[in-house]
């Protein structure tokens, strides 16, 4: 496979007797960013540590353009300096003590290029993160967002194929982040670049990647697309995890059909055992649909959010919530019929 | 670039380093414990004969000793909390006027040395030819107004040094303490007083209380006081007692190392007692994040808050200072204007007599050397024992930090007899001091340097190694250049510690081996406190030029970090 640029295989990383990362394997392609999410402590920062060098796994393999980076059964560990990857850390690792020209030109002059290649490069960095006009400040005399747009500029000056991002957006304010968001996906379409990033926040993952990666205590929960990892989450962690979703228990009781408690019947997609469906508090329509799985119940409490409103439902099978736009409001203690798609009943491996 | 199959030498390292600090650690103390139960002949190496009867003659012969060390330590800890808890009182929650530059101030005595607070106050305070009382017969008194030479004079000595100590460690705990506490209370209904007696005391009692007990410890190891003081007052304290039997012929270091091993096992005690309630952290106020509480409007009041905390300052740091300038330079110490006979005379002899220029150039010498190997080998151990995650390194650190709780007297006396009997002949030389002061520092130099680096982010390092930079670069360009202020400052701390040095030096010196501290004890005792006086502003001038550079350093540090 000619696209692949990354791939990783068994990987396991260990603390003293402690498993931060169980046998994990995946593949990113060329020009892919792929995003790897999951709560504290899930090995998500661990593994990309370890595809930057900076961890020393226990077993397992690690490949960069088909070159092997580290491979247990051949004894190889390439150490970080010579994997010509690039990283943004969650602490920004700005230096302290060097300007910002000085930071950003670090990658270049430990490669030995010419001082007028490097003002080249590093001016163009810059300018990509419009940071030009600060770069003979001292480092220590920027703000959050400014350290934030420099260990960006220094991560892409060397013109790296490959770009590591270690929660690099969770130290801004929400208002922030959401900016530097759209500029780092607009970022990433102008740079020919491969990207790996981790981050806790699923809003985020689901925004800039082209593939997510849900992690959870070491192991991967499930691999695809964001619009996949949304609709057809694979298991109870991810389907509570990733956006928000109602969790109705019961039993299949024949392929396709699940019979909720309560003994409402449900069409339903996804698995073919377990004993809980999925179901998104965004898809739920409270006017009948026809074909559409049906669910009676009364509107408990109402809460207007601005952007959406949240209705809890009580229904036969439990409380449900549902989130709609903030038209056509119904009071509490209102009757209603919930009504959501069998393509959206997804069926919870369990 | 491969991971060959290579020899694992992580482990050989953690033990070479455990084996040395060890060494130079623990082994003294093993021929103290051996020696204080030595009941045959004193001298004999290895006890001819064991017995408690050393311990037993502690209680026995100098329980008034016991009893004076209790008296002036309770005395001098209360003293010293009072002074503390006012000073942090103002200073964290009043609107005192210059509150930042008085912060500053209070850190002053720590830097006099007890031994030069006791030499001024012996000349403020003296009997007779006191400046307090040459003053009080001028005016037409008779007898003495005031004489330090007594219990409370030992007491109020180490209690202007020690009030600094207090005030640091019980401002701390009142800085950390998050003033939506006190807000809420009052939002609940409660007046000023009840929100002071119910919320803010019991929340600071435990960082007073730490205070009292680490104060009080450290009250019952000091030496220089009650050296200079209670010796010609024949008050004896532990430290002196100790001191003293190893003075006599022949000299009885068995019932000094078992008056030794006692006090430091007390001491010991209470500093991991005082540790263990810290760690326990039952007090949820102290969160490591520095709050600055609002403080109070105290109106007119707070320019007599002022004069408080400058009163301090004055009888702490520059009463002394002024009284020992003052009698330097007369040829008999006066402060009766009109019969002072001004002279340079003492500066002279004290720079140019042999012995006091020896052994002012050997502590200058051993304050360079000291100062530049320590750093090296201590930026080494911090490295070992909090970058690299060797096996063992709690151990070392442990260890390193050990001599933080052997009061100085004893573990001078512990190398003494150790090498004594190691045959090695450094005894007696500078050698031997170099390696005392070495191991003395270690704790002060760990902590100062290991402060720094765990400042510094780990990843700052990993994104050098990341964009491409090989150890030796990533070292040269970005590990080094950021440690440079806190390995200065480590420098200069350790300096102005070794020129400063008594505790250790006082049973390490030999006749070709002095060093400046233990030699102005000496001069006191035997020449006038003029000439002492110019000797130890001369000590105390070093000292502050090591300050002015560590000051100056460590602003510019701050600055640059913020």
């Amino acid at each position: 496979m000619s696209t692949t640029r990354i791939e990783v295989k068994d990987l396991v990383v260990r603390y003293g007797d402690a498993v931060a990362v169980n046998g994990v394997s995946f593949t990113v392609g060329s020009g892919e960013h792929l995003t790897l999410l999951g709560p504290s402590g899930c090995g998500k920062t661990t593994t990309l540590r370890a595809i930057a060098g900076l961890e020393q796994p226990s077993a397992g393999s690690i490949y960069i353009e088909g070159q092997a980076m580290y491979d247990a059964a051949a004894r190889r560990n390439v150490t970080a300096e010579q994997r010509g990857v690039s990283m943004v850390f969650q602490s920004y690792a700005v230096w302290p003590h060097m300007t910002v020209f000085d930071n950003v030109a670090y990658g270049l002059r430990v490669r030995k290029k010419s001082a007028a290649d490097i003002k080249a490069a590093v001016e163009r960095a810059l300018d990509l993160v419009q940071m030009r006009h600060l770069a003979d400040r001292g480092a220590s005399k920027l703000s959050g967002g400014q350290q934030q747009r420099v260990a960006l500029a220094r991560a892409i000056a060397f013109s790296p194929t490959v770009v590591l991002f270690d929660e690099p957006l969770s130290n801004l304010d929400a208002k922030l982040r959401a900016e530097m968001r759209v500029e780092l996906r607009e970022l990433q379409r102008r740079l020919d670049i491969t990207s790996v990033y981790v981050t806790h926040d699923q809003e985020e993952a689901l925004a800039i990647s082209d593939r997510v990666i849900v992690m959870n205590v070491g192991v991967i929960e499930q691999i695809g697309a964001p619009q996949e990892i949304y609709n057809r989450p694979s298991s109870r962690f991810v389907a509570d995890f990733v956006g928000s979703a109602n969790l109705i228990k019961g039993k299949v009781t024949s392929p396709g059909t699940f019979e909720a408690e309560g003994g409402t019947i449900l069409k339903t997609v996804g698995g073919t055992s377990g004993n809980e469906v999925a179901v998104r508090t965004a898809y739920i329509d409270l006017v009948p649909q026809p074909g559409d799985n049906q669910l009676p119940g009364t509107v408990r409490q109402r809460m207007f959010h601005g952007d959406f409103v949240q209705y809890i439902v009580e229904c036969a099978c439990g409380r449900v919530i549902v989130r709609r736009p903030p038209v056509n409001l119904l009071d509490e203690g209102a009757p209603v019929t919930l009504s959501f798609s069998p393509e959206h009943t997804v069926l919870l491996q369990g | 670039m491969n991971m060959k199959p290579r020899f694992n030498w992580q482990p050989v390292v953690s033990a070479a380093v455990i084996v040395v600090v060890a060494f130079l650690v623990l082994l003294p103390l093993v021929f103290l414990v051996e020696e204080s139960l030595n009941v045959g002949d004193p001298m004999a190496f290895p006890p001819q004969e064991y017995g408690f009867r050393n311990y037993i003659a502690m209680f026995d012969e100098d329980i008034n000793v016991l009893f004076n060390t209790v008296i002036i330590a309770v005395v001098a800890t209360i003293m010293a909390i009072l002074i503390g808890f006012t000073l942090a009182w103002i200073l964290t929650r009043t609107n005192v006027p210059g509150r930042e530059l008085l912060e500053r101030l209070m850190e002053l005595p720590y830097y006099m040395t007890p031994l030069v607070g006791a030499l001024a106050w012996s000349v403020i305070a003296g009997p007779k030819s006191g400046f307090v009382n040459q003053i009080w017969k001028a005016w037409g008194g008779s007898g003495d107004i005031v004489n330090v030479y007594g219990y409370f004079g030992i007491a109020w000595i180490m209690a202007l040094f020690e009030g600094t100590v207090a005030f640091v460690m019980i401002s701390a705990s009142m800085k950390s303490m998050d003033p939506a506490l006190e807000e809420s209370a009052r939002v609940m209904g409660a007046s000023k007083l009840r929100t002071m007696l119910t919320v803010t005391l019991p929340l600071v009692m435990p960082g007073v209380l730490g205070a009292t007990l680490f104060v009080f410890a450290e009250m019952l190891g000091s030496f220089a006081a009650a050296l200079v003081i209670g010796i010609p007052a024949r008050i004896y304290v532990i430290t002196t007692a100790i001191w003293d039997s190893t003075l006599s012929y022949p000299p009885d270091y068995g019932r000094a190392s078992a008056m030794g091993l006692s006090l430091f096992v007390v001491m010991f005690a209470m500093l991991t007692f005082y540790r263990w309630r810290i760690n326990k952290g039952s007090y949820a106020t102290i969160t490591g994040k520095a709050f600055r509480p609002r403080p109070m409007d105290m109106g007119k009041l707070a320019w007599l808050l002022l004069g408080v905390c400058l009163l301090y300052v004055v009888l702490a740091v520059v009463l002394p200072l002024a009284a020992l300038i003052m009698t330097s330079l007369q040829r008999f110490a006066t402060v009766i204007l009109s019969q002072a006979e001004w002279t340079l005379a003492n500066y002279q002899t004290a720079l140019s007599l042999g012995p006091i220029r020896g052994a002012l150039g050997n502590s200058l010498m051993l304050g360079f050397g000291v100062a530049s190997v320590g750093v090296i080998l201590m930026a080494l151990l911090v490295w070992i024992i909090y970058r690299s995650r060797i096996r063992g390194s709690g151990a070392i650190e442990y260890l390193v930090m050990f001599p933080q709780a052997v009061p100085r007297l004893v573990f001078g006396l512990a190398l003494l007899w150790a090498w004594l009997n190691i045959p090695i002949p450094i005894y007696g030389t500078l050698w031997l001091l170099a390696l005392a002061y070495l191991t003395v520092m270690l704790p002060l130099g760990v902590r100062t340097l290991a402060g720094v680096v765990l400042q510094i982010d780990k990843s700052l390092e990993e994104c050098a190694r990341v964009c491409g930079a090989g150890w030796a670069y990533q070292m040269r360009t970005v590990t080094l250049p950021l440690l440079r202020p806190g390995i200065l400052a480590a420098w200069l701390l350790i300096f102005m510690a070794c020129v400063r040095e008594l505790g250790t030096s006082v049973f390490l010196m030999g006749p070709d081996a002095r060093v400046i501290a233990p030699s102005i004890v000496s001069a006191f005792a035997s020449s006038g406190t003029e000439l002492t006086a110019a000797m130890a502003l001369i000590q105390t001038a070093t000292v502050v030029v090591a300050l002015v550079i560590l000051f100056r350093l460590t602003r510019g540090v701050t600055k640059e970090m913020s």
